[in-house]
């Protein structure tokens, strides 16, 4: 078949954007997906607060790979990719535990939490040549920005900070919002759509579905007491921002909170306070009373919403098949009842059993059906092209993931649209400290 | 019977099967309503995070559950799937239900503690999907019958997939 060309019609002067259909259908595309993009960029592995002991570890698949993600007995966050230098299988087969030492079963080969090959049964058989020091269970890169740890299986891909670009801001905004760190709530939701991942990297900073896919849910916040933004037919209200390599976000207003009760809006005035007091009034605005969906390039969102923080990842196991990881992120020093708010919220928003994203993935699913129909070759994203302050509906947000996408599968070059995105916050003192302490972990 | 009498009766499993078989009827008819009333104003309706499958004893509102709905959102969920802007479930699919191993496991006060395994299909758009597990009910008696005070399903799969969500009633 062959690679169509081109894959993205951008086109400045008219206007026009265009994504061509095979994207989301060719295996071609996939495997070079997986070469060009999986095996190069800077991928999610997970939260530093997943692992608040030494030894502690839990197993999951990233980029394709089965990766043990663990905190060594000097606390240092680690990476090891799970298969036996040996024979290739994988050393660890729990989902999640405390361990020092990980053997695999099917020799007894043994590796401690740094990764180093510690014991080999029988292993004076082995020649002078035969080096334990090289045998250590694979380590890719690994770097962390604010707790979120990530790594990449390139030597060439630059340092973590500057392949975040400008979205390290927002990484800052959602690590600022507890004193004493962030939490993953214990709880995961896997699951997956027939569907392309991209469509889902799409959907997760798409301000222009929310009214008509997710109409019930704010209909639920309507009978609930609570008026969603958008709603009175004013749709062009937020921002859609690049943040530099094929990373985006979408910032809102507040949306609201469906489920709330006295209590809880006391205990976030006094958050939104002491915010304010930490980092001043502006920062304290951005954190408490704006909303932001953003991606991470390639696969790592983050939807911040107020009442929760949805964290996600998505990973395909063919053109029409996504595996989905979603998590839930809560400030630490937030009260039982605040974290209860939060979850209550979240679960009925995000989860694969909640009032909206079923809709998500059954929109998602309902594009690629209609993939079947190859005499419609092109999908269309001109939304709002070339507008300097794109408000949240338009579509620069996937425009900024597509053109990022086509220059790594292509080699094409683009050049960004839009003012680019003001960063002079990240010499604000109070932030820089913040960031700073968290990276020196 | 009186009150106190009907307080002091036992409940014998086949009063709780026929409880049960009626309720997924009305599920696997659409009859949401009428499910809905089958539930006490406290009731709860939740299903666990699918990696934490043990997770019993402790509060699950405290994880990040599947789904923990308390009456009201309970309500709403049943608002909601009735529309036809619900869109997952728009047409609705087509479910079965099937209820096996219903065992009393205790009981206190007005309130009888419930297990059984289930395997519900779901078919829609051509694709066919089966959830499998164990419910576990805190049914309550009152004077117009067994109400439901606690709904938990519980599943065995380690990821909803290919299911991809939760858009019936489990």
């Amino acid at each position: 078949m062959g690679i169509h060309s081109p894959l993205v019609i951008d086109d400045r002067e008219r206007g026009l954007f265009r994504v061509h259909r095979s994207a989301f259908t060719s295996e071609e595309i996939l495997a070079l997906e997986r070469e060009k993009i999986f095996s190069k960029a800077w991928l999610y592995i997970g939260h530093e607060s997943e692992l608040p002991k030494p030894n502690d570890f839990v197993t999951r698949r990233v980029g394709g790979r089965p990766v043990i993600f663990t905190r060594d007995r000097a606390r240092k966050i680690r990476v090891l990719l799970n298969t036996c230098r040996h024979r290739g299988a994988e050393v660890c087969r729990l989902p999640s535990g405390n361990s020092k030492v990980f053997t695999c079963f099917y020799h007894g080969w043994a590796y401690d939490g740094t990764g180093r090959l510690v014991s080999v049964p029988d292993g004076g058989a082995y020649s002078e040549s035969f080096d334990r020091g090289q045998l250590g269970l694979y380590q890719p890169r690994v770097e962390s920005y604010r707790d979120f740890v990530f790594a990449t299986f390139s030597d060439e891909a630059p340092a973590l900070v500057d392949y975040l670009a400008d979205a390290r801001y927002f990484l800052d905004i959602i690590a600022d919002q507890s004193a004493n760190g962030m939490e993953i709530v214990a709880g995961t939701h896997y699951y997956s759509m027939n569907a392309n991942w991209k469509l889902l990297m799409e959907n997760s900073v798409d301000g222009y579905h929310a009214l008509t896919v997710h109409q019930t849910y704010f209909e639920m916040m309507m009978n609930l007491g609570s008026t969603p933004p958008g709603v009175d037919g004013n749709r062009a209200i937020g921002r859609g921002i690049d943040l530099g390599n094929g990373h985006a976000v979408a910032m809102n207003p507040e949306l609201g909170s469906p489920l709330m009760s006295p209590e809880i809006l006391e205990e976030k005035q006094r958050w939104r306070a002491s915010l304010a007091e930490r980092f001043g009034e502006e920062h304290a605005y951005l954190i408490a009373n704006v909303t932001r969906n953003m991606d991470i390039f390639p696969n790592f969102a983050i939807v911040d919403l107020g009442f929760g923080i949805q964290v996600r990842t998505m990973y395909p196991t063919a053109p029409g098949h996504t595996e989905i990881v979603g998590w839930q992120l809560v400030p630490g020093d937030a009260s039982v009842a605040h974290k209860r708010y939060r979850l209550d919220n979240s679960l009925t928003f995000w989860g694969p059993a909640g009032m909206a994203t079923p809709d998500d993935v059954e929109g998602l699913e309902q594009c690629q059906r209609g993939f079947a129909v190859k005499e419609v070759e092109w999908s269309d994203i001109s939304r709002g092209m070339g507008r300097d302050t794109p408000p949240i509906v338009d579509e620069l947000q996937m425009r900024v993931f597509w053109r990022e996408w086509n220059a790594r599968l292509t080699g094409e070059s683009y050049q960004r649209e839009g003012l680019p995105h003001d960063s002079s916050y990240l010499q604000a003192p109070s932030v820089n400290a913040g960031a700073a302490s968290g990276k020196a972990k | 019977m009186t009150d106190v009498q009907q307080e002091q009766a036992t409940v014998a499993r086949a009063d709780v099967e026929d409880f049960l078989y009626h309720e997924a009827a009305l599920l696997d008819e659409w009859r949401l309503e009428e499910w809905l009333d089958l539930f006490t104003e406290d009731a709860v309706y939740e299903i666990p995070a699918t990696d934490l499958p043990g997770h019993v004893e402790s509060d699950a509102s405290r994880t990040y559950a599947l789904v923990y709905d308390r009456r009201t959102l309970l309500e709403q969920r049943v608002i909601r799937l009735k529309k036809p802007t619900a869109h997952a479930e728009f047409p609705n699919s087509r479910t079965r239900r099937l209820l096996t191993n219903v065992r009393i496991l205790g009981a206190a006060g007005n309130e009888v503690m419930v297990s059984a395994n289930f395997i519900v299909f779901r078919g829609r758009n051509g694709r066919d999907v089966f959830y499998v597990g164990r419910y576990e009910y805190v049914l309550r008696r009152s004077s117009d019958g067994l109400k439901i005070r606690h709904r938990k399903a519980v599943l065995d799969q380690e990821a909803l997939d290919p299911h991809g969500k939760i858009s019936i009633i489990l």
